[in-house]
C-alpha cells in the first residue's frame, strides 16, 4: 500500500501525463461509474467514506452533494482552486503534478449530482496552471473522456477553467460564484445556499481541489478502505502545508489526527538554529495563534481536537511555525494588514474594522502606540466578531484576539516609554 | 390567492404579517424602529451595513415528533440564535421571537455606527443632507458621544466627483450601502453605477458615457442615506430646515407624479421665495417614491426674467403694455363681437379649472373649444379609461398590459417604470411599435408593424387583420388576462393615426370586456399633463385646425402656440380677425397676437390636473406669483363678468365645485375629496428615522379617480366615421416619422441650464439602407423640406430601425407632428 | 441745609463719573457681546463656511445666510461651501451670542463694537462685507486663486476649531 493518496506523483512516474495516469488505472473509475453505477451510488459511497471538505470548513462532502435538489436544473459543480490562504500551497502541487486525479474527482462529482458543466476556478496567479488544465481538458475530450454521451451513455460533461483576478475573498464560495458570473467578487447573502441557488441561480456544488482529488480513490476502493486512514470523525489523509521557522518546509501528506509534534519535528525537521518553538498557526492567516506548549504539540491535527482545545480550527491545514525570535505583535499586524487589503468592503464591520485594526496595529508596530491601543485593538476585534456577512471578517479577528490574549508582553515591548 | 399569514413576537408586541415579510418590515407594522442603512423597502435586501442586527429566537422543534417543545408553563420553548441576525434579510417565521431592546442589540448598533463613522468626514455643517440625514439621525439615536478613532487617521477621498452633469458624488461621505447601485440596477434597469475596488477603497463609479446616463438619476440622491450624492441643481442651495414644502403635481407629462416644491427666500432673487428643489411625495398609486429627472430639474421656468407680467395690446402694430382693465375690456368687447366666431384653442397644460371656465366662456358665446394636440382618441379614453381602484402597482401575474406606439421611457418615465415592474411581477406585457423601444426587454411579446400601421397591428391582435404568427401567440396570451390596460401613444403617428389607433384599441377592450372595472381600460400617453382633463370636458382637436383658425373672428389661445408649432398654422392664424393669447412667455403666437394676457405658472397658484390614468389631483401654491399675472381661470371669469356671465373666479376650489356639478365625470368630487390622505406602505416618509431624506409624506392628498362616464353595463357609443389612414408611403420622398423625447426643446425645458446636454437635437435617425438610398451618411448635415418649411438635421445611422422611414423627435425646431414626406438634401460643408 | 452744602462740597472734590463720549470711550469687558465680526484665517480665507447653523440657532431670526460652492479658482473659505450672502439684521439681533456658540469654525464672534446706529430699516441689515474683518497682513483678499487640493476641507488642518 502506497504512502500517498493525493501526492501519488511523488512515487508513481508520469502521473502528469494522460498516458501515465491511465497506466495507473486512471479514469477507469469514472468510466465504471458512468457505465455501471447510478449517481446515487457514487454519492452514497462518498457519504459513507466520511470525506470532509479540505478547503477549510471540513463540511462532510457527501452531505453537501446530497443537498442538491432534484427538481431544479441544471446543476453545476465548481472546483475551488483559488487557494489563497497565506501558507497554503497544497492544491498547487496537486494541480501541477497530479491534475488528472483531481479532474477525475471533479468528473465523478459532476456525475454524482448529474451536472453537465463544471468549472474550475483558479486564482489569477495560477494562469499557467489554467493553461495546463485547458490543455489537459482538451486531451480528455480527444480521448472521449469528456464531451457528449460519454461511453455510450446519455451523460455529457464539459469542463471549463476560470481565472480569478487576485482576490482572497473569491475563495469564499459565494464570492467565487459572483466572480465566475463576471461580477465584483463579493460574498452573497446566505441563505439561499449555493446548493439551492448557486451559479447563475442554479443548484451548485463547490469543492476544494484536494477534496475532489480524494474522490476517485474512494469510488475505486470503497468507503471502508478510505476510513482506514485518519480518525473516526476525520477520516482520510490530508496534505499539510508546513511553513515558517522549520528546517524542511513543504507539503506533507499525513493521516488526519497526526500530531503537530510529528509534523513539525519528525517530518519538518524541527526548528532551525536550535531555537525554541513559540507558536503555531494551523490555518494560515485565518488561524487562532496557538502557543506551542507541550500539550499543543501533542494535539492531533483533525477537525475536532485543535478546535476543542484551543478554539483553533484546522482550516486548510497550512501550518505556520513561529520560533522564539518572532514578535507576535508584528505577526498580528501582518495578518491584519492582509485582511485589510483583502476585505471586499461589502459589510461595514469588516470594511471599517480591518481598516481600523490596521491603523492601530501599524501604530503599535511602528512604536507609536500606547498600552491603551492594545486594549483598543482587542476591543475592535471583538467588536467585529459576530457581525460580519461572511467568514473573512471573523477570520481577521482570530489572530488579533488570540495574539493579545496569549502574547500581550510582545505588544507591550513595542509600546513607547 | 390568499396569502399565508405568520404570527411572531417582536419585543412585547405580537404581529401577524404575510409570510415572506422581512423582520424589519414586520417591526415597522407595530412601530418598532429597527435602524437600517443599506436596506430600502423598494430594493432587494442585501444585509451589507449590519445596522439592523437583532436577536432572533425560534421555537424548538422536537426532531422525532416534529412538534414544538413546550416550556413548563405551556408556552413554546424558544431557542435564541447564538449570533445576531440581520432583520432586513431574515424572513419572518411562525412563533419567532425578535428582541430589539437587549443590551447585546444596543451594543451592536452602537458599534456598527462607530465603524461607519470611522471613515465618515463628519462635515455635517456643510453637507446638504445635514438635517435630514439618516446617518445623523441614527448617530444621534444609537451612536456614542465620543470617538475612539483618531481624526488624522481618517481615510481621505475625493469630495467633488461629478458622476454626470446632474449628480455629484462625495466619496468621503459614502458609506458603501449600495442603495444607489441597486436602485440603478434593480429598479430602473439603467446599470450605470457600480462598485469599484474593494475593502476600504470600495467606491461608486459610473460606467456610462456620458456619466450617470439615466433619466431617474435624481432619485439616488433621495435614497442616499448620507450626503454622498447631491444634485448639481440643489448643491449647497439651502439647509433642509430652512425650506417650506408645498405639495404639487408634476405637470411635465400625463403621469401626474406627486411632488413637493421646497421653497425658501433667496437673496439673488431680491429676497423673493423661490423653488430650491423638487422632491417626490409618496403616492403608491401614482409614482411610489420616485420622480424622473425632468420633473426634478425642470422647475426654473417660473423664475425666468422672460416672464410676461403685464398685459400687452397691439397699438399701431406694436405690442404695448396696457392695464388689466383695458385689456379685459378690449377682450370682452371682441368676444362679444365675435359670438359664434370665437375659437378657443387650449393646451393640455391648463388645469381643470382653467379649461372649465374657458369652456363656459366660449360656449356662452356659441364659439368652439378646441384642444391643441397632435394626438387624438380622447373620446375613447374618456369612456374606457381607468377608474376608481385602479393602480398599476397592483397589476401582476394573470394580468396583461399592451403598450402600442409609445416609447414610454421617454414619454412618461414613471409609467415605463411601473409597467416594467408589473411585467416583472408576472403581468403579460405586449409591446407594439414600428421601432424597438426600451420596454421591449420586459415584454413577453415585442411586436413590430410597418410604419403607420399601428391600428392594423391592434386589429391583428384581435384577429381582424392579417398578421404574422407572432401576433397570434400574443393574442392567445391576451385571451386569459384577468385585467388588461392598454397604453397607446403617438410614436410615429399623428392626429389621424392616433385617432384610428385609439378606436381600434377601444374595440380590443370592448371585445374582451376589459373596461368599466378597476385596472382595466385605455390610457392615452398624451403629450401634456392635463390632456385627459380637456377630453373629459369635451375639448377635442380640430380635424382641420388651419381652417378653423382661418375662419375665426376671435382666436383665444391659452397655453397653445400654434405659430411656433407649424408654419401652416401661423399663416392660418394671420387670417383670424383678432387673436388673444394667454401665456407665461412671449411665444411666437404671442408675438403675433393682438392681445396678450400674462398668466400664473403652476407653482404660483392652485388648481387640479387629471392624469392619463383619469386621476384628478390637486396642486397648491408654492411661491407667490409675480405681480401682474393671473391664473387662466380668473382671466376667463373676469372676461365672463364683462359679458354678463356669472363664472367663478375667486378660488380654484369653487371653480372645481362648479365643474363637479356640470360634468358627470367629476360628479361628487371636491377639493376635500382630492386632498384626502391615506396611509402609505412602506413607510419611507420624513417622520421616519432612517429614510429621512427619501421622500415627503403625502399629507395633502392622493387625488382620486374620475367617475366612470359609462353606466354599468352600458357600451360605449360607436363611432361610425370611417377611419382615415395617415401617410405611410412618401413616394420618392423620405417618410419622416415623429417621436417624443423626454428632454425636448419645449418651452419650459430651456430654462433649466443643467439639462442643456440632455436636450434632444434635430437628429434624423434611419436605417443605413434607407440612408444609402437617399445618399445620406452618418453625421452629415442635411436639409429637410417638410410641411412647407426647411429644417436642417444631422443624420444618424441606426441599425435597429426598420428601413423605409426616418425618425425625428418632436419639438426640436422642426415642424413635425405627424408622419410627413420630406425632400432631403445633403448640405454643402462650409 | 448745612448737610446739603457739605454733600455738594464733597462731590466737587470727587472725580467725575461721567466720561466725554464719544471723545472718550470706556474699555469693554473681555466677555462683552457687541457687533458681530466674521473672522478670517491668517492667509485671508474666510472662516465662515456658510453652514447657516448661526441662522438656525438665532432666536430672533436676525441672520440670513445663503451658500454657494467654492472652487480653487475662486476660493472664499476652506472646503466646498462658503457664504455667498451673509446678513445680520442689527435691529432684530438681541446679542445673545447663540450664533457664536453654534458656529463650527469659530467664524462669527461677537466683538466689542457697540456703536450701532442707522437712519433706515434697511441700513440695519449688515451685509457680509461690513461684517468681515479686514484681511490680515500676510493674507490676501477673497476670492483667492489657490493651488488645487490645498483647502479641500471645511474643517481645515491649519486651524481646528476647539471646544
Amino acid at each position: 500500500m502506497s504512502q500517498y493518496l493525493l501526492l501519488r506523483h511523488r512515487e508513481l512516474p508520469d502521473l502528469d501525463k494522460l498516458s501515465g495516469y491511465r497506466a495507473q488505472g486512471g479514469f477507469e473509475t469514472f468510466k465504471k461509474a458512468v457505465n455501471d453505477m447510478s449517481p446515487a451510488e457514487v454519492l452514497t459511497t462518498v457519504k459513507e467514506s466520511g470525506l470532509r471538505g479540505r478547503g477549510g470548513a471540513g463540511f462532510p462532502t457527501g452531505l453537501k452533494w446530497g443537498f442538491i435538489p432534484n427538481n431544479l436544473w441544471p446543476h453545476y459543480v465548481v472546483a475551488n482552486a483559488d487557494e489563497s490562504e497565506p501558507g497554503t500551497f497544497k492544491d498547487r502541487e496537486i494541480l501541477e503534478n497530479n491534475s488528472f486525479q483531481f479532474l477525475e474527482g471533479l468528473m465523478l462529482a459532476s456525475f454524482a449530482i448529474q451536472a453537465n458543466v463544471a468549472y474550475i476556478y483558479l486564482r489569477g496567479e495560477y494562469w499557467q496552471l489554467a493553461k495546463q488544465l485547458d490543455r489537459q481538458i482538451a486531451e480528455l475530450e480527444e480521448a472521449g473522456l469528456l464531451g457528449k454521451d460519454l461511453f455510450g451513455s446519455d451523460y455529457s460533461l464539459n469542463l471549463y477553467t476560470h481565472l480569478g483576478a487576485g482576490a482572497y475573498i473569491c475563495g469564499e464560495e459565494t464570492a467565487l460564484l459572483e466572480s465566475i458570473e463576471g461580477k465584483l467578487g463579493q460574498p452573497r447573502l446566505r441563505p439561499p445556499f449555493p446548493a439551492v441557488a448557486g451559479l447563475y441561480g442554479k443548484p451548485t456544488v463547490i469543492n476544494n481541489v484536494e477534496t475532489l482529488a480524494n474522490v476517485p480513490l474512494i469510488i475505486a476502493n470503497g468507503a471502508a478502505w478510505y476510513r482506514s486512514f485518519g480518525t473516526e470523525k476525520s477520516p482520510g489523509t490530508k496534505v499539510f502545508s508546513l511553513s515558517g521557522n522549520v528546517v524542511n518546509p513543504g507539503n506533507y501528506e499525513l493521516p488526519l489526527g497526526t500530531t503537530f509534534r510529528e509534523l513539525i519535528y519528525t517530518h519538518g525537521g524541527g526548528i532551525p538554529h536550535g531555537r525554541k518553538i513559540k507558536a503555531i498557526m494551523a490555518a494560515g492567516a485565518s488561524s487562532t495563534i496557538i502557543p506551542a506548549s507541550e500539550e499543543a504539540l501533542d494535539t492531533p491535527m483533525d477537525y475536532e481536537e485543535p478546535q476543542a482545545r484551543f478554539n483553533a480550527p484546522l482550516g486548510s491545514a497550512s501550518v505556520i511555525v513561529m520560533d522564539e525570535t518572532v514578535n507576535m505583535a508584528w505577526l498580528v499586524s501582518k495578518t491584519v494588514n492582509f485582511f485589510k487589503h483583502e476585505s471586499c468592503g461589502k459589510c461595514t464591520p469588516c470594511r471599517e474594522g480591518t481598516f481600523w485594526m490596521n491603523r492601530i496595529s501599524h501604530r503599535l508596530v511602528s512604536g507609536n502606540g500606547s498600552s491603551a491601543d492594545i486594549d483598543l485593538l482587542d476591543h475592535v476585534a471583538h467588536q467585529i466578531q459576530g457581525k460580519c456577512l461572511c467568514a473573512l471578517g471573523e477570520f481577521s479577528t482570530m489572530a488579533v484576539i488570540s495574539g493579545v490574549e496569549h502574547f500581550r508582553p510582545d505588544f507591550e515591548t513595542l509600546v513607547g516609554n | 390567492m390568499t396569502m399565508k399569514m405568520v404570527t411572531l413576537r417582536i419585543d412585547e408586541h405580537t404581529v401577524e404579517v404575510p409570510a415572506g415579510t422581512r423582520v424589519v418590515d414586520a417591526a415597522k407594522k407595530v412601530g418598532v424602529d429597527i435602524p437600517v442603512f443599506c436596506y430600502h423597502p423598494k430594493l432587494e435586501s442585501v444585509g451589507m451595513c449590519r445596522m439592523c442586527l437583532v436577536e432572533i429566537g425560534r421555537p424548538v422543534v422536537d426532531r422525532a415528533s416534529g412538534k414544538v417543545v413546550l416550556e413548563a408553563d405551556g408556552s413554546p420553548k424558544i431557542q435564541m440564535a447564538p449570533k445576531l441576525e440581520t432583520a432586513c434579510t431574515t424572513p419572518v417565521s411562525d412563533g419567532m421571537l425578535v428582541v430589539t431592546t437587549s443590551e447585546k442589540v444596543a451594543a451592536a448598533r452602537r458599534e456598527v455606527v462607530e465603524f461607519i463613522l470611522t471613515s465618515h468626514p463628519l462635515d455635517c455643517p456643510i453637507c446638504d443632507k445635514g438635517g435630514e440625514c439618516p446617518l445623523q439621525n441614527l448617530t444621534m439615536a444609537y451612536g456614542s458621544g465620543t470617538s475612539r478613532f483618531i481624526f488624522d487617521e481618517k481615510m481621505r477621498s475625493a469630495k467633488h466627483v461629478p458622476l454626470g452633469e446632474l449628480i455629484y458624488l462625495d466619496r468621503e461621505r459614502c458609506i458603501q450601502c449600495g442603495r444607489c447601485v441597486r436602485f440603478q440596477h434593480e429598479v430602473v434597469d439603467d446599470p450605470v453605477l457600480d462598485f469599484y475596488q474593494r475593502g476600504r477603497a470600495l467606491e461608486i463609479i459610473t460606467r456610462s458615457e456620458p456619466g450617470f446616463d439615466s433619466v431617474f438619476s435624481g432619485n439616488t440622491t433621495d435614497i442616499c442615506p448620507v450626503g454622498a450624492l447631491t444634485t448639481a441643481d440643489f448643491r449647497f442651495g439651502a439647509r433642509p430646515w430652512e425650506m417650506k414644502p408645498a405639495a404639487s403635481i408634476c405637470a411635465q407629462c400625463p403621469v401626474g407624479c406627486n411632488i413637493v416644491y421646497d421653497v425658501r427666500r433667496e437673496a439673488k432673487s431680491s429676497g423673493k421665495p423661490v423653488i430650491k428643489r423638487v422632491m417626490p411625495r409618496q403616492n403608491e398609486s401614482v409614482n411610489e417614491v420616485w420622480i424622473c429627472d425632468k420633473g426634478r430639474f425642470v422647475h426654473h421656468y417660473n423664475e425666468s426674467a422672460e416672464r410676461l407680467t403685464q398685459p400687452l395690446m397691439r397699438v399701431d402694430g406694436e405690442l404695448t403694455p396696457v392695464s388689466w382693465q383695458q385689456a379685459l375690456e378690449t377682450a370682452a368687447a371682441k368676444l362679444k363681437e365675435a359670438g359664434k366666431g370665437l375659437v378657443t384653442l387650449a393646451g393640455g397644460r391648463l388645469s381643470n379649472e382653467d379649461l372649465f371656465n374657458l369652456r363656459e366662456l366660449t360656449r356662452a358665446q356659441g364659439g368652439t373649444t378646441l384642444l391643441h394636440t397632435h394626438m387624438g382618441g380622447g373620446e375613447w379614453t374618456r369612456q374606457l379609461g381607468l377608474n376608481q381602484g385602479s393602480n398599476l402597482g397592483s397589476l401582476g401575474n394573470g394580468d396583461a398590459i399592451v403598450v402600442i406606439a409609445s416609447d414610454l421611457h421617454q414619454e412618461a418615465p414613471l409609467w415605463w417604470l411601473r409597467v416594467k415592474q408589473a411585467a416583472q411581477r408576472g403581468a403579460t406585457l405586449i409591446v407594439l411599435n414600428a421601432r424597438p423601444t426600451r420596454l421591449d426587454a420586459y415584454a413577453a411579446h415585442a411586436l413590430r408593424y410597418q410604419p403607420g400601421e399601428a391600428a392594423q397591428a391592434v386589429a391583428g391582435l384581435m384577429g381582424n387583420h392579417k398578421t404574422p404568427a407572432a401576433f397570434q401567440t400574443a393574442r392567445e396570451a391576451l385571451a386569459g388576462a384577468a385585467n388588461l390596460v392598454v397604453f397607446f401613444g403617438s410614436d410615429g403617428l399623428g392626429l389621424t393615426g392616433t385617432r384610428a389607433l385609439a378606436q381600434t384599441c377601444a374595440d380590443l377592450l370592448m371585445q374582451s370586456g376589459h373596461y368599466g372595472r378597476p385596472n382595466n381600460g385605455l390610457v392615452g400617453v398624451w403629450q401634456h399633463s392635463n390632456d385627459q382633463g380637456a377630453w373629459e370636458m369635451g375639448y377635442a382637436p380640430a380635424a382641420d385646425l388651419v381652417g378653423s383658425l382661418k375662419k375665426a373672428k376671435v382666436a383665444l389661445l391659452a397655453a397653445a402656440d400654434p405659430v411656433g408649432d407649424e408654419p401652416a398654422l401661423a399663416k392660418a392664424l394671420a387670417g383670424a380677425d383678432f387673436v388673444i393669447v394667454q401665456e407665461m412667455f412671449l411665444t411666437a403666437s404671442a408675438e403675433k397676437a393682438d392681445l396678450v394676457l400674462p398668466v400664473a405658472a403652476i407653482p404660483e397658484r392652485e388648481g387640479s390636473l387629471t392624469s392619463g390614468e383619469r386621476r384628478a389631483q390637486r396642486f397648491y401654491p408654492a411661491v407667490p406669483a409675480p405681480d401682474g399675472v393671473r391664473p387662466d381661470y380668473t382671466i376667463a371669469a373676469q372676461l365672463g363678468q364683462r359679458l354678463g356671465l356669472e363664472l367663478e373666479g375667486r378660488a380654484a376650489g369653487l371653480v372645481f365645485l362648479r365643474l363637479a356639478q356640470s360634468e358627470p365625470a367629476f360628479a361628487g368630487l371636491s377639493y376635500q375629496a382630492l386632498s384626502t390622505a391615506e396611509e402609505q406602505w412602506p413607510i419611507v416618509g420624513r417622520r421616519d428615522l432612517y429614510f429621512g431624506g427619501t421622500t415627503y409624506d403625502n399629507n395633502q392628498g392622493m387625488g382620486t379617480h374620475l367617475q366612470p362616464v359609462l353606466k354599468a353595463g352600458e357600451r360605449p357609443a360607436a363611432v361610425a366615421a370611417a377611419l382615415d389612414t395617415e401617410l405611410m408611403d412618401a413616394g420618392d420622398n423620405l417618410l419622416v416619422l415623429p417621436h417624443t423625447r423626454l428632454f425636448d426643446q419645449g418651452s419650459l425645458v430651456r430654462f433649466s441650464r443643467l439639462l442643456v446636454e440632455r436636450v434632444a437635437t434635430a437628429e434624423l435617425r434611419l436605417n443605413p439602407a434607407t440612408a444609402k438610398h437617399f445618399g445620406l451618411a452618418e453625421g452629415v448635415a442635411a436639409s429637410l423640406n417638410l410641411n412647407g418649411a426647411d429644417a436642417s438635421v444631422i443624420v444618424r445611422m441606426d441599425d435597429a430601425l426598420p428601413p423605409g422611414a426616418a425618425w425625428l423627435p418632436r419639438r426640436v425646431g422642426v415642424p413635425l407632428w405627424a408622419p410627413a414626406a420630406a425632400q432631403v438634401k445633403v448640405m454643402e460643408r462650409d | 441745609m448745612l448737610q446739603g452744602f457739605m454733600t455738594t462740597l464733597k462731590s466737587i472734590l470727587e472725580k467725575p463719573v461721567t466720561i466725554q463720549y464719544p471723545e472718550q470711550k470706556r474699555p469693554v469687558r473681555s466677555r462683552f457681546k457687541g457687533r458681530h465680526v466674521l473672522k478670517r484665517y491668517d492667509n485671508g480665507l474666510e472662516k465662515c463656511i456658510g453652514c447657516a447653523l448661526c441662522a438656525a440657532a438665532c432666536p430672533a431670526d436676525a441672520i440670513f445666510v445663503e451658500a454657494s460652492e467654492n472652487s480653487d479658482e475662486n476660493r472664499y473659505s476652506p472646503g466646498e461651501r462658503y457664504a455667498s450672502t451673509y446678513e445680520i439684521n442689527m435691529m432684530r439681533c438681541i446679542f445673545c451670542g447663540f450664533c457664536e456658540d453654534a458656529c463650527p469654525t469659530e467664524a462669527i464672534v461677537l466683538g466689542d463694537n457697540y456703536e450701532l446706529s442707522f437712519t433706515s430699516r434697511t441700513d440695519a441689515i449688515y451685509p457680509k462685507d461690513m461684517l468681515l474683518e479686514p484681511v490680515p497682513e500676510d493674507g490676501s483678499p477673497t476670492p483667492q486663486k489657490v493651488p488645487a487640493g490645498a483647502f479641500d476641507r471645511a474643517i481645515p488642518l491649519m486651524q481646528d476649531a476647539t471646544d
